[in-house]
């Protein structure tokens, strides 16, 4: 009895030691991701003369891309009947992290062109499908049915074996009460307002406080 | 000893807990509650390799947990696609794990294919083999593969078929897919594959798209092309093209023109640039030199048609003078285009201040003047000098993740080899002293390329045929004729595939497949790319690589010197085998370490460093006078001139034409969600669920004149076959008044038996754009 007390209290310890190495190791970790990601920036330019490198993925402006609006998104009233859901955001995705399908009727390429940006771009209530549009995280990048495709069937053409692993949990702190880090790769998804802010936000993921622009002051990326 | 164990227990137990205090933050580290696992100490590994489906080849981080494939993400550190993919490329790992994924090799015992042992279907392809040979000849047998080939599984079907059983029966999809640009490389400056790269992107100020829907076919370097021109206001991107497509929406200007006549269009061009001194005379004089070729060249509809191009000198006065047929007022009435929009285009690559790439693919080489169209732009890019420069590129973009790779880097056709071709004596002593086989067990002479290969199974001269990693059944032209082919009396087909197709119907063994992740390889892209992934995942059941399979026959055949290798370094033996062909500045190929390491490294690799721009003084280390701080020049080291070759080449129409009875053109290609055949895409849920079956696409006026409503059943009827399938009217694309066009991925609607089999003389790809059909309502 006394030794297994001893053990977990050693174990407890194990525990401790390893989240502080942790810890250390994610401070610099994310000081030295920082930096590199500077002088990389400063070497495109250097080599290719042109401004930016393509695309801009999880570069720091992208957090502030909506910095503008993050005052109107915090006083956007939700109304819980239309809000977008955790479980219905995983399950338009083959796994977490895929680019979601288009969840509603999409007008040919014909008819309608390339217009997903007229409500992506900037969100807003559309009284068609009572809900708050989902704002891109990444306008800048035009060609979206590339990346996105609606379904015209639920038949499958054979079953398939796939299986992907469960989503990050979320509410995760390093500290009782410290700031989450971010459970996701930033790739394409650097702007955070986009996701996390507003009534257009996933309930489970929304920001109560998308007027502190300056999302990764506090909450970091771990690698 | 109980402090040991105890210590243990105690890293143990410290890990798993520092695990779930982690888990669920940060993913790449470490995930609770695996679907695929139920243990804990389960982590997720990203690794590298590029994507298993175009010829962009995108470099993708696969995350695999528990033996299997689990997520995908781009790979920033790829310079191809800096971390974006397409909606292909994001799901491509699902196409491992289709229910119907063949397993247990088959063989057909009395008509019915039935599970055996591998060993014993091994057995029977190398006796059924040895067999056919001894009763028929050598080249009684022929094997054909494919531009999904890894780069170690071509290399050692060339050296298995030309080196050790001593035949040039050894074709690749690719065939129908690239020789067109191949032999408009070789033709224009006698060494394939392109002398730009994807940088070009960066630099090009406009960007012309020659019968190339670049949106859905290579949509991560258009998104690339899309991103400078959000960046730069001044970019243009012009789409020419014989139908209306997505690219066409996005462009700046679409231009349609009539099928076949961008031969036309691409000579009035010259001629305008000549007209308006927008020539550079000093780079035409210093690099160029003039050239004619035969003309009324044949559409190879003959059983056994022989074609060979005769060069002839030519000057750039006789050059002017040809093009006189060719002034935009009469190059108008040919091909629909207004003289107005044909200066304008002549105006984009005159201009000696903009940088032009030009851009295309399938549009040029599926087409029975392939090999001149491919010329044709290169003479515009050569009159006015502008190529091999960063920003100006003409640029020939590949299909298949490795058709560049495997099929043209290590020559898996009839007339190649690893370096050079068979006709050529030093080529062959080469080739045979690196396989260590007598110089005369390869042949001098090319045998069947892929449409006579086909045509020489039905006549009875091949008994025998392998097909690896690609689906002619669903995409060889005039179908009917070589479906009926595989299944004549006498005919021993073995296919190694990784589904059930309707290849493997036809087939008499089937072997089951490791594909792409499930076994160690490398791809070659277009720029010149090669990329190496590693094993990644398990491969199903008795699946093994091609290469291997391959391998195994090839010893039980009693070549087992040539093929020593061990299983667990095969590829690196292999690579370190392939490289010595292509030692030199002008085909370097990077060491398998350094392969190992990174995304992907461009060819010629010398000194530890990339080419970007071939021929180039400053950049590439086989010119002459190469100084990388020195003043531009050039010097086109393909050709023994050390010139460029403009080629005048003439309008020619092409074979079938639309008349009183069939009296719509017939296009066939892509969509964005599958891939060729559709056989694995079609097993990707989305995919299937975006775009689940063919249909043919009718302009609405042609339609309404028919009577015809988007969804109604639409019969289509060639001199080859019919088919009925739905109609879509201005959904995807619209094709012009008097042409239907359907994708081909779709195996129950095999638009392939309509299609012609005509093919460019020179290249002997097949055009699958043009033929003459009719229309009625089902």
């Amino acid at each position: 009895m006394k030794k297994e007390i001893s053990e977990s209290r050693i174990v407890f310890i194990g525990i401790c030691v390893v989240m502080m190495a942790t810890s250390i190791f994610i401070f610099t970790k994310s000081l030295s991701q920082e930096r590199s990601s500077i002088s990389n920036e400063l070497f495109a330019k250097k080599v290719s003369g042109t401004e930016a490198v393509f695309p801009d993925i999880a570069q720091e402006k992208e957090v502030f891309a909506l910095a503008g609006k993050a005052k109107l998104l915090g006083k956007q009233s939700t109304y819980s009947s239309s809000e977008r859901t955790l479980s219905n955001f995983y399950k338009r995705r083959a796994y977490p992290g895929a680019p979601p399908k288009i969840p509603h009727e999409v007008q040919p390429d014909m008819v309608g062109g390339n217009n997903c940006l007229t409500c992506h771009d900037n969100g807003g209530y559309v009284a068609k499908f009572s809900a708050y549009t989902p704002v891109t995280p990444h306008p800048g990048m035009e060609n979206c049915r590339q990346c996105h495709v609606p379904e015209t069937t639920d038949a499958l053409f054979q079953e398939t074996d796939w299986n992907t692993f469960d989503p990050p949990e979320i509410g995760h702190s390093a500290l009782h009460g410290s700031p989450p880090p971010i459970p996701h790769s930033l790739q394409l998804r650097g702007n955070c307002l986009a996701c996390h802010g507003g009534a257009a936000a996933v309930r489970e993921i929304r920001s109560s406080h998308p007027e502190r622009i300056n999302c990764r002051q506090c909450h970091v990326y771990m690698k | 000893m109980g402090n040991i164990k105890r210590r243990k227990f105690l890293k143990k137990t410290a890990a798993a807990s520092a695990f779930s205090a982690t888990s669920g933050l940060y993913p790449g580290i470490a995930l609770s509650n695996w679907k695929a696992s139920d243990s804990l100490t389960e982590e997720i590994q990203w690794n590298k390799t590029p994507c298993r489906f175009c010829g962009v080849g995108c470099g993708l981080l696969v995350a695999t947990s528990n033996g299997r494939a689990v997520a995908v993400k781009g790979d920033p550190e790829s310079s191809v696609n800096k971390g974006l993919c397409c909606v292909k490329g994001y799901h491509t790992v699902q196409a491992l794990y289709g229910k119907d994924r063949l397993t247990k090799a088959q063989v057909r015992k009395n008509g019915q294919m039935v599970e055996v042992p591998i060993e014993e279907a091994l057995d029977l392809v190398a006796r059924k083999m040895q067999e056919t040979i001894k009763e028929h000849g050598k080249n009684a047998v022929a094997m054909y593969g494919s531009g999904q080939w890894t780069i170690p599984d071509g290399y050692v079907a060339s050296k298995f078929m030309k080196g050790a059983i001593g035949t040039n029966n050894l074709e690749a999809n690719a065939r129908l897919c690239m020789a067109s640009a191949v032999t408009g490389f070789l033709t224009s400056f006698g060494s394939d594959e392109p002398m730009g790269c994807y940088e070009d992107i960066n630099h090009a100020d406009a960007f012309v798209l020659w019968g190339n829907n670049m949106a859905e076919m290579h949509p991560v370097l258009y998104s690339r092309i899309l991103d400078q021109r959000l960046k730069k206001k001044h970019i243009k991107i012009i789409d020419l093209t014989t139908r209306t497509t997505r690219t066409s929406y996005a462009d700046d200007k679409s231009i349609l023109f009539k099928p076949q006549t961008d031969l036309a269009i691409a000579n009035a061009i010259c001629y305008e640039i000549i007209k308006n001194g927008w020539t550079n005379d000093q780079f035409i004089k210093d690099h160029c030199s003039f050239k004619t070729g035969k003309t009324n060249i044949g559409y190879g509809l003959e059983e056994k048609f022989k074609f060979s191009d005769q060069a002839t000198s030519s000057s750039y006065a006789e050059f002017k003078k040809l093009l006189n047929d060719y002034t935009p007022e009469k190059v108008e009435k040919l091909s629909g285009v207004s003289a107005e929009d044909i200066r304008y285009l002549a105006s984009i690559y005159g201009d000696p201040k903009t940088k032009v790439m030009s851009l295309w693919c399938m549009g040029f080489n599926q087409h029975t003047r392939g090999t001149w169209i491919n010329n044709l732009v290169y003479n515009i890019h050569l009159l006015t000098g502008k190529i091999s420069t960063p920003g100006n590129s003409p640029f020939s973009l590949t299909g298949q993740p490795s058709a560049c790779g495997t099929v043209r880097e290590v020559g898996t056709l009839t007339d190649r080899l690893p370096h050079g071709v068979v006709m050529n004596e030093k080529d062959r002593q080469f080739a045979a002293k690196i396989w260590g086989v007598p110089v005369e067990n390869i042949p001098d002479k090319p045998s069947n390329h892929t449409v006579e290969m086909f045509r020489s199974l039905d006549r009875g001269e091949i008994r025998f045929m392998w097909i690896q990693v690609t689906n002619p059944m669903v995409t060889m032209p005039k179908l009917n004729r070589y479906r009926k082919a595989c299944e004549k009396e006498g005919r021993f087909i073995v296919v190694s595939d990784i589904y059930p197709t309707p290849t493997t119907a036809v087939a008499d063994v089937i072997l089951p497949s490791a594909m792409w992740i499930e076994r160690e390889g490398m791809f070659g892209n277009s720029e010149r790319r090669t990329q190496h992934f590693n094993q990644l995942v398990p491969p199903p059941g008795d699946a093994i690589s091609d290469a291997w399979q391959i391998i195994e026959v090839a010893r039980r055949m009693g070549f087992e010197k040539l093929f020593p290798w061990k299983e667990e370094n095969h590829i690196e033996e292999i690579w370190k085998e392939y490289r010595k062909h292509h030692a030199g500045a002008k085909h370097e190929m990077a060491p398998y370490e350094e392969l190992k390491k990174r995304p992907g490294i461009q060819w010629p690799y010398v000194n530890g460093k990339e080419t970007k721009w071939r021929f180039n003084t400053k950049y590439d280390p086989a010119t002459k006078g190469y100084d990388p701080k020195g003043k531009e020049s050039f010097d086109f080291y393909g050709k023994k001139d050390h010139r460029a070759w403009i080629w005048f080449r003439p309008y020619e129409p092409p074979p079938e034409i639309p008349d009183k009875e069939y009296p719509f053109w017939l296009n066939t290609g892509r969509v964005i969600e599958h891939w060729h055949s559709g056989s694995m895409t079609r097993r990707i849920p989305i995919l299937h669920k975006a775009v689940p079956n063919s249909y043919v696409e009718l302009h609405p006026a042609d339609a309404k004149e028919q009577g015809i409503y988007n969804g109604d059943p639409v019969k289509l009827t060639s001199r080859r076959g019919t088919l009925t399938l739905p109609a879509s009217i201005d959904q995807r694309g619209r094709p012009v008044r008097g042409q239907v066009f359907v994708p081909f991925f779709d195996e129950n609607y095999l638009i392939n038996e309509l299609t012609l089999d005509a093919y460019c003389p020179i290249s002997k790809q097949p055009d699958y754009k043009k033929c003459a059909v009719k229309i009625e309502k089902g």
